[in-house]
C-alpha cells in the first residue's frame, strides 16, 4: 500500500485531504507541524510527501530543503496560499516536485499525487503503446491497431502525455502546464475541451472502444484497461 | 526662532563656507603680492648698498670724508648709514655711532644693529649694511634702513581690508537673499502639500515657464500626482467592483444551494446543485487570482525573468493554441508576419498578453469571421495588431475597456471575469511597450514595442498565408 505524509496545520483541510486519500487507496499519515513532520519523514520514509509551506514550528520549504540535504529523494508535492509565480519558483527549487495553490480541488490533490507517484520514467524506448494505442516517437507516427492517426504536432504531444500517464485522471490544470506550457489560467475555460474533443474524434474512431475519457468536473483520463 | 533656522539654512550655511574661503583665498594672495614685493625691494637695497660701498671705496682717501656727507645729505628720508673708522675703530666720520661687531668686513650685505648718531632717532635700529678695510686700514661701513617695508606691509593691509570687507558683506546678504528665497518657495509647496495631504487630490503645486530648478521640480511632482490621482481613483472603484463581481457568482452559488436543499429530491439533482455551487465558487476564485495576479504584474516585481523574446514564435504559438476554437466558432484565424521580430521581456507575460488579445477577438467576433494576427516591424519597433470582425470598441470605452472589471453591456453574458485587458495593458506598462485600441470598423488592438537586434534567420516570406497553411511544428 502506498504511505502518504501529509504535513498540514489546518485540522479540517487536513481532514479532507486525508479521508479523500484513504479513499483513493493510500494510506496517508498526518502530522500538524513542520518539526514533527520533518521527524516522522525521517522515521518512516513514505512514498510521498505533502507540505504546506506555512507551519508553526518550521516552514515547509526548510523541512524540504532539510530532507533534501539528507539525500531523500521522496516526491513532494507542496501546497501553499501564496500562489505568485516566484513563490511558486521558490517551492520548486528548494527541491518541490509539484506545487499546488490554495484552494485547490480535491481531485486536483489526488491527479498530483497519482501523478508524482508514477513520474514518467524517462525510457530511451522509441515507441510508447497503451492498449491498442502505439505511437512511435522517432517517427512521429500514431496507430491505434492497424490504423493510422494522423495527429498535429500538438496533439502528437498531447496523446504521448496521456499514453505516459494511462488510467491516471489529468485535470486541466495540469494538461494547461505540462502540454502547453501555460503559466496562467487562460480567460476562455474550455480551451482544453476543444482540444481534447479534436484529440479524442482522431483517437476514438467510430465503432471503436472509447479510450479518451471525460470525468465529469475533474479532466480526463486514458483508459486501456 | 525664525533667524536661527534661517541661520542655520543650507544655502546660508553654504554661502558663508564660501565667502570664507574667497576671503582666505584673498588674504594668501595678498600676503603673496607682499612677500614678493618685500622680496624685490630687499633685493634692491642689498644692490644699492653693494654699488654704493664700491663706489666710496674707490675714491682716495682724502675725499672720502666729503664723500659721505654728500652722500648723507642728499638722503632726506634719512634712510641712509654711512660711517667711516679707522684701523681701531674709532669714529672719523658719517652717522653711525660705533663699528657694529657683529659686521662681517668684506663679506655680502647683511642685517646688523646700527645706533645712529644725529637724530631723527638715537636708538639703533636693524638695518641692512656692509662693510669693507680700505687700502689704508680704514673701515668704511654702509646701511641702509629697510623699516620701509613695514609701511608697504600696512598699505597692502588697509588695501586687503577695505577690499575684502564689502566683498564678504556682500557675498553674505547674497546667501541671505537666495537663502530666504529658497526657504519661502518651499514654505509655498508645504502649504500646498499640506493641503493634498488632508485629502485634497486635485491640487497641485504653483507652477511657473521659468527653467529653474523650482520650476522643474513643481512640474515633476504635479506629474506624480496626476498619476497617483489617477491611481488613488482608480482604487477607489476597484473595491466597488471586487465586491459587486463577487456578489453575483457568490449568490447564484447561494440560490443554487438553497434550492438544492429544498428541492432535490434524487442524488442525481443534488449532485447538479453540487455542481453549479462549484463552477460560482470557482468563477469567484478565477476573479480572485486574476485579480492577484494583477497586483503582481503591477507591482512591477517581474522583470526578473526578463531576456530576448522572438515574438513571431509567439504568434505561432498562440494561433496553434486558439486554431481549434476559432475553428469551432467558423472564424478564420489569419497570421501574418512580415518578419521574425525580437523585443526584451518575459516570455510567459507575453504569451499571456498576446493569448489574451487573440481569446477576446474570437470571443467576441460572430460566427463566419475573421480575426488576424500580425507582426509588422523594421529595424526599430515591433507592432503586434490583433484584428477582427466583430462589433469593435467604441470610442467611448476605449479608455474604460483598460479598466478592471470594466465589462461592456453588450457583453455581460460572454463568460469572463473583465479583467483580460486590464491585464494586457499590466504586462504592456511593465514591459514599456505602448497599447493602442484602433479606431477601424471592427475590432483592433496594436502593441508598439522596442526591436531588438536581430539575430535570427531571415523573414517568414507570404504575409497572409491562412493559418492553416502556416501551421509550423513546435
Amino acid at each position: 500500500m502506498t504511505r502518504i505524509l501529509l504535513i498540514e496545520d489546518d485540522t479540517e483541510t487536513a481532514d479532507a485531504i486525508v479521508s479523500e486519500l484513504t479513499e483513493h487507496g493510500f494510506e496517508v499519515r498526518w502530522a500538524p507541524d513542520g518539526i514533527g513532520g520533518l521527524d516522522r519523514a525521517r522515521e518512516s520514509s513514505p512514498d510521498a510527501l505533502i507540505v504546506d509551506r506555512m507551519l508553526p514550528g518550521m516552514d515547509g520549504l526548510t523541512v524540504i530543503e532539510a530532507l533534501r540535504k539528507d539525500q531523500v529523494r521522496t516526491p513532494v508535492l507542496v501546497l501553499s496560499a501564496l500562489g505568485a509565480v516566484d513563490d511558486r519558483v521558490r517551492g520548486l527549487r528548494v527541491g518541490g516536485d509539484d506545487y499546488l495553490t490554495k484552494p485547490f480541488a480535491l481531485v486536483e490533490l489526488v491527479a498530483r499525487v497519482e501523478a508524482l507517484l508514477r513520474r514518467p520514467i524517462d525510457s530511451r524506448e522509441t515507441t510508447l503503446r497503451a492498449g491498442p494505442l502505439e505511437l512511435d516517437l522517432i517517427e512521429r507516427t500514431a496507430r491505434r491497431g492497424e490504423r493510422e492517426i494522423d495527429l498535429l504536432p500538438r496533439e502528437f504531444r498531447l496523446l504521448e502525455y496521456m499514453m505516459r500517464r494511462s488510467d491516471q485522471l489529468l485535470t486541466r490544470a495540469m494538461l494547461l502546464e505540462e502540454v502547453w506550457n501555460y503559466k496562467f489560467v487562460p480567460a476562455t475555460t474550455n480551451l482544453i475541451d476543444v482540444h481534447m474533443g479534436r484529440l479524442r474524434h482522431k483517437v476514438d474512431g467510430s465503432g471503436e472502444t472509447q479510450l479518451i475519457h471525460n470525468v465529469r468536473g475533474s479532466g480526463f483520463i486514458l483508459r486501456v484497461r | 526662532m525664525r533667524q536661527i533656522e534661517f541661520i542655520r539654512s543650507n544655502t546660508f550655511l553654504w554661502t558663508a563656507a564660501v565667502a570664507a574661503t574667497l576671503a582666505l583665498f584673498v588674504a594668501a594672495l595678498f600676503a603673496f603680492i607682499y612677500w614678493k614685493i618685500d622680496d624685490y625691494l630687499v633685493m634692491r637695497s642689498d644692490r644699492m648698498i653693494a654699488t654704493q660701498l664700491n663706489f666710496l671705496a674707490e675714491l682716495p682717501p682724502a675725499r672720502l670724508n666729503d664723500a659721505i656727507s654728500d652722500h648723507l645729505k642728499q638722503d632726506s628720508r634719512g634712510v641712509q648709514y654711512a660711517g667711516l673708522f679707522d684701523a681701531t675703530g674709532v669714529r672719523l666720520s658719517g652717522n653711525i655711532a660705533r663699528l657694529p661687531p657683529q659686521l662681517d668686513l668684506g663679506g655680502p650685505v647683511q642685517s646688523v644693529r646700527l645706533a645712529r648718531l644725529a637724530p631723527p632717532a638715537a636708538h639703533e635700529a636693524i638695518v641692512k649694511a656692509a662693510g669693507r678695510r680700505l687700502g689704508n686700514g680704514h673701515i668704511l661701513v654702509m646701511g641702509r634702513n629697510v623699516d620701509e617695508m613695514r609701511e608697504i606691509s600696512s598699505v597692502v593691509g588697509q588695501a586687503l581690508l577695505l577690499g575684502l570687507l564689502p566683498a564678504f558683506c556682500f557675498c553674505l546678504l547674497a546667501g541671505a537673499w537666495l537663502s530666504i528665497r529658497a526657504q519661502r518657495r518651499v514654505e509655498q509647496v508645504n502649504r500646498h502639500v499640506q493641503r493634498i495631504v488632508a485629502g485634497n487630490l486635485r491640487e497641485r503645486l504653483p507652477q511657473t515657464n521659468a527653467d529653474d530648478p523650482f520650476a522643474r521640480l513643481a512640474r515633476i511632482v504635479n506629474g506624480m500626482l496626476d498619476e497617483m490621482e489617477t491611481t488613488i481613483n482608480a482604487l477607489a472603484g476597484v473595491g466597488n467592483d471586487i465586491a459587486h463581481d463577487l456578489r453575483t457568482p457568490l449568490t447564484r452559488v447561494r440560490l443554487a444551494l438553497e434550492r438544492g436543499r429544498t428541492h432535490a429530491a434524487t442524488l442525481e439533482n443534488l449532485q447538479d446543485v453540487v455542481d453549479k455551487s462549484i463552477a460560482g465558487i470557482d468563477q469567484s476564485l478565477a476573479i480572485i487570482t486574476a485579480l492577484l495576479r494583477l497586483a503582481e504584474i503591477e507591482s512591477g516585481n517581474r522583470t526578473a525573468g526578463f531576456g530576448d523574446v522572438a515574438l513571431d514564435e509567439i504568434l505561432r504559438q498562440v494561433c496553434d493554441v486558439y486554431e481549434p476554437i476559432a475553428e469551432d466558432k467558423d472564424i478564420a484565424l489569419c497570421l501574418a508576419i512580415d518578419r521574425n521580430a525580437e523585443v526584451r521581456g518575459d516570455r510567459d507575460l507575453l504569451f499571456e498578453a498576446i493569448a489574451n488579445l487573440v481569446d477576446n477577438a474570437v470571443k467576441f467576433t460572430p460566427r463566419g469571421g475573421r480575426v488576424t494576427l500580425e507582426l509588422v516591424s523594421d529595424d526599430k519597433t515591433v507592432r503586434v495588431g490583433v484584428s477582427d470582425t466583430g462589433p469593435g470598441i467604441g470610442e467611448g470605452e476605449r479608455e474604460a475597456v483598460l479598466r478592471r472589471f470594466y465589462r461592456s453591456d453588450k457583453m455581460r453574458n460572454t463568460p469572463g471575469v473583465g479583467l483580460g485587458l486590464s491585464l494586457v495593458a499590466a504586462i504592456v506598462k511593465l514591459h514599456g511597450f505602448r497599447l493602442t485600441i484602433c479606431p477601424t470598423p471592427g475590432g483592433r488592438v496594436e502593441i508598439l514595442a522596442a526591436a531588438r537586434a536581430m539575430s535570427r534567420g531571415a523573414a517568414a516570406s507570404d504575409p497572409t498565408r491562412s493559418r492553416h497553411a502556416s501551421l509550423a511544428p513546435m
